[in-house]
């Protein structure tokens, strides 16, 4: 497995949790949607860095449960014509202005690099071979007509902006280029 | 005409850069067809029975004479001398090499063309009234909104990967000939009492198996809102339409499902969330925009002259031509002027490289060079002097470009169907033919009026038969061809879906079957009854009995 | 014993760089004319012919790999649904192009 870093940011370490494992002191673990509803303040106490594994059934209005008790999130596709994951990626960013790191797992094309990032992905897992295409991908465009959850300005923005600058104004809700967050 | 920016240029040339890897990987073998399939497709090229086809956008049906140039240019280097205009305002060639697809698209992108977006599922070439800014009867020019959405909706992050393709139309003017109510989303440019300019949102409308006529969102939705109403509402759909069955997956289904108020208070409800996020551009990027548009320099001139009522008088042909190809334009002294691209026993919509070379030698030299495609399957000289009408009709016609048949009954929409498409039933273009030869008395045909034909393969309906007047469906009965007619549809602004008459017939049987349809109607309309409007007063029956004779 | 299939079939498929239908011969190559096809009569030869087509599409040669119902009535096979019997015609419609003109056609 490869991890294609979108945007530069410093990756979670996890483990998937498998169903009744606890994890172990200051681990990072990753579960699903279901468990993280269910666990209590001991978990998060145990857990290091505690990440949500978010399939594309998953109604958005679910992530306002879950937003406050992770740190990274695993949007996990199960084919890469499902739009609905760039929908819960900007879901998150958006609506609950979610600051840490998105993954996106599953088969997802490298011809789709540019989209992930530009709908708040920070990385993606893929297979070794298609690492030189992601990367490949990830130089092919210059600019884009949408201003993006990555910080970039859209080309109409642009166009009327000195220097080709967002302004604090335009950017208003979305999210800074240089993103903090917490390493883990 | 919009032009290209800098911006703009470096985006499609990326594109093109990016297929030409992804064409050299699939024939090295890097990538597989399974792979490849979704890249070609996301380019418009699709695999069809005996070729490849490439689908070329024309956003919102416009293109100045030199795109039309190396259209046919590209039809004489890397086709067969031809291709073919669609109901989606797009061209199509039929016989593109796959590794000779990038020099096309490099060639089309050098005129600011491209096949992006043309087939997958995500936001297609938004359409338009094919004389947007050249007819009296409009309220304002759609064009520069709908070039704000292409922009908007190209390489969109979130909305490329759609549950299934998405199609926006929009009109300006009050007689809808762009069928908005037939598509995903509809819009129509209206202006309140305070003079600002908005649209009617419509949404939920669509053909293929489930025909729905779409249904209003809103009234009046300002301009500076546009953007941002419209990705909430496919944010709503990209997250809520379903993806278990593709036959189920268009926006109209969902909306059906929910129904449209509820469809409306999501749409709404996240609307509020995200208009003031800057989703929606600068004013001066609109004023950027609609300065492309700007009315052309057309001096006025005087309405009457006198050598084209002459020749009229002389020669029915033209007149004929005059009174049905020509129409009101904004400024005295012109007229838009539809080109008939049905031809006496043509191909609805092929034109040779020769005539496409004529049509754009015409538009430079009788209509500030500009051209446009209508969904009709026609080509259109928007802005052209009614005194120049004698010389552009001689023209024309010895090019095989004079038909003068503009909204009569062999004026027929028509897919391509299995003489080239790999998805359809049935022939429909041989069927179109027959048609136009059992009514090949023009006298006739000016008689019988106002009548639109269109013919499907298949009930992906390309062909819009559930529009027509008259629709035919064609349908694979134990492997023979064999066609449904319907009877009563519109895809004007009274909208209204066509009803299968009763049994399907053979491809004989079908065109016996529209004469008896048409006998009925000049026998029963009444003083300037349409033919349409006679269906609707007259019912079904009638003519179910005309056709299959049931005692 | 070779196990019956529903009737005679033959193989067709689109060559990779121009997409053009073609048929498999019994020398194991494509051919455009139809006139040529290998027609499988049993599914053991059925499951060769496909044998051969598929190596052909994984080597990147054609795509669209597809048995179909041959027609036996004429002087040399066809295909039995109009869709295929259209792919190895040509369009109808223009008969002064493609196959129709010549079943050797090229650019």
């Amino acid at each position: 497995m490869a991890l294609i870093n979108l945007t530069s940011i410093q990756p979670t370490g996890y483990t998937v949790l498998d169903d009744g494992a606890v994890p172990g002191e200051g681990e990072n673990v990753a579960i699903g949607v279901d468990r993280l509803l269910h666990e209590g303040d001991a978990f998060f106490a145990t857990a290091g860095s505690v990440g949500v594994i978010i399939d594309t059934e998953t109604p958005f209005a679910k992530l306002t449960q879950i937003v406050e008790k992770i740190g990274f999130a695993i949007v996990d596709f199960p084919a890469f014509a499902d739009g609905r994951g760039f929908s819960l990626a900007v879901r998150l960013r958006k609506d609950f202005g979610f600051k840490g790191e998105i993954r996106a797992t599953g088969p997802v094309i490298p011809d789709q690099a540019l989209f992930l990032l530009r709908a708040g992905f920070d990385t993606v897992e893929t297979t070794d071979a298609r690492k030189p295409a992601f990367e490949a991908a990830l130089e092919r465009f210059p600019a884009f007509y949408q201003t993006d959850f990555g910080g970039q300005l859209s080309v109409a923005h642009a166009r009327h902006t000195q220097g080709g600058q967002i302004t604090e104004e335009q950017r208003l809700s979305r999210k800074a280029p240089e993103r903090q967050r917490e390493a883990s | 005409m919009y032009a290209y920016d800098t911006y703009d240029h470096a985006m499609v040339n990326a594109r093109v850069a990016e297929f030409r890897d992804q064409v050299e990987r699939r024939v090295k073998g890097e990538l597989t067809e399974d792979e490849f399939k979704p890249l070609r497709l996301m380019n418009g090229l699709y695999l069809q029975l005996h070729a490849y086809m490439l689908r070329v956008a024309i956003p919102y049906g416009t293109l100045s004479a030199n795109q039309m140039r190396t259209l046919a240019h590209i039809a004489r280097k890397y086709d067969k001398g031809y291709s073919h205009f669609t109901t989606r305002q797009n061209v199509q060639f039929n016989w593109p090499k796959l590794s000779e697809t990038p020099d096309i698209l490099q060639e089309l992108a050098d005129v600011e063309m491209h096949a992006i977006q043309t087939s997958g599922n995500c936001i297609r070439n938004v359409t338009t009234d094919q004389f947007a800014g050249a007819t009296a009867d409009e309220v304002a020019d759609p064009r520069p909104y709908a070039e704000l959405i292409r922009q908007w909706s190209t390489f969109h992050p979130e909305f490329s990967f759609l549950p299934r393709k998405f199609k926006i139309a929009i009109t300006g003017a009050k007689q809808d000939r762009a069928a908005v109510k037939w598509h995903d989303i509809g819009l129509v440019v209206k202006e309140n009492a305070a003079g600002d300019i908005g649209f009617e949102v419509l949404a939920g409308g669509g053909m293929g198996r489930t025909p729905l006529i779409a249904k209003p969102m809103r009234d009046f939705l300002p301009v500076e809102d546009l953007l941002s109403y419209l990705e909430a509402m496919l944010r709503v759909y990209n997250e809520q339409g379903r993806r278990d069955n593709k036959y189920k997956a268009r926006i109209k289904i969902l909306v059906d499902a929910m129904g449209i108020e509820e469809y409306t208070r999501q749409v709404e409800a996240e609307w509020e969330k995200i208009r003031h996020i800057p989703i929606d551009v600068p004013a001066a990027e609109v004023a950027r925009i609609k300065s492309f548009f700007a009315p052309p320099p057309l001096a006025v001139l005087a309405d009457e002259v006198p050598d084209v009522d002459d020749l009229a008088q002389k020669n029915f042909i033209f007149k004929s031509w005059l009174a049905n190809n020509t129409g009101s334009h904004k400024v005295p002294g012109y007229v838009n002027v539809t080109i008939s691209l049905k031809p006496h026993g043509g191909i609805p919509g092929d034109a040779s490289d020769e005539q496409m070379d004529l049509v754009a030698d015409l538009a430079d030299s009788y209509s500030q060079s500009e051209i446009r495609v209508s969904h009709e399957q026609n080509l259109i000289l928007p802005h052209v002097a009614r005194r120049d009408l004698p010389a552009l009709w001689s023209k024309l016609d010895a090019a095989g470009l004079g038909s003068p048949n503009a909204g009569l009954l062999t004026d027929i929409i028509a897919c391509p169907g299995l003489d080239y498409c790999a998805l359809a039933n049935t022939r429909s273009i041989p069927i179109a033919q027959s048609i136009t030869e059992r009514f090949d008395d023009l006298k006739r045909l000016m008689d019988i009026g106002p009548l639109k034909i269109k013919i499907s393969g298949c009930i992906n309906s390309c062909g819009h038969h559930h529009a027509g007047h008259i629709g035919i469906l064609g349908v694979d009965r134990k492997g023979t061809e064999n066609y449904q007619l319907l009877l009563g549809g519109s895809g004007a602004e009274d909208a209204s879906k066509a009803e299968i008459l009763g049994p399907g017939l053979d491809e004989h049987g079908i065109v016996d079957a529209i004469e008896k349809v048409v006998a009925v109607y000049l026998g029963e309309r009444e003083d300037g009854e349409e033919f349409l409007s006679a269906y609707r007063r007259l019912g079904a029956d009638i003519f179910k009995e005309a056709v299959y004779g049931t005692h | 014993m070779a196990k019956k299939i529903t009737g005679p079939q033959l193989i067709i498929a689109n060559r990779l760089d121009d997409g053009r239908a073609v048929f498999l011969t019994i020398a194991g190559d494509w051919s455009p004319e139809v006139a040529n096809a290998a027609v499988a009569h049993c599914e053991d030869e059925l499951q060769h012919l496909l044998a051969v087509a598929q190596a052909s599409e994984i080597a990147n040669h054609v795509v669209s790999v597809t048995a179909v119902a041959a027609d036996l009535s004429g002087e040399t096979p066809s295909p039995a649904h109009i869709k295929f019997a259209m792919q190895a015609r040509g369009p109808s419609v223009r008969t002064d192009l493609g196959y129709q003109v010549s079943p050797n056609w090229e650019q």
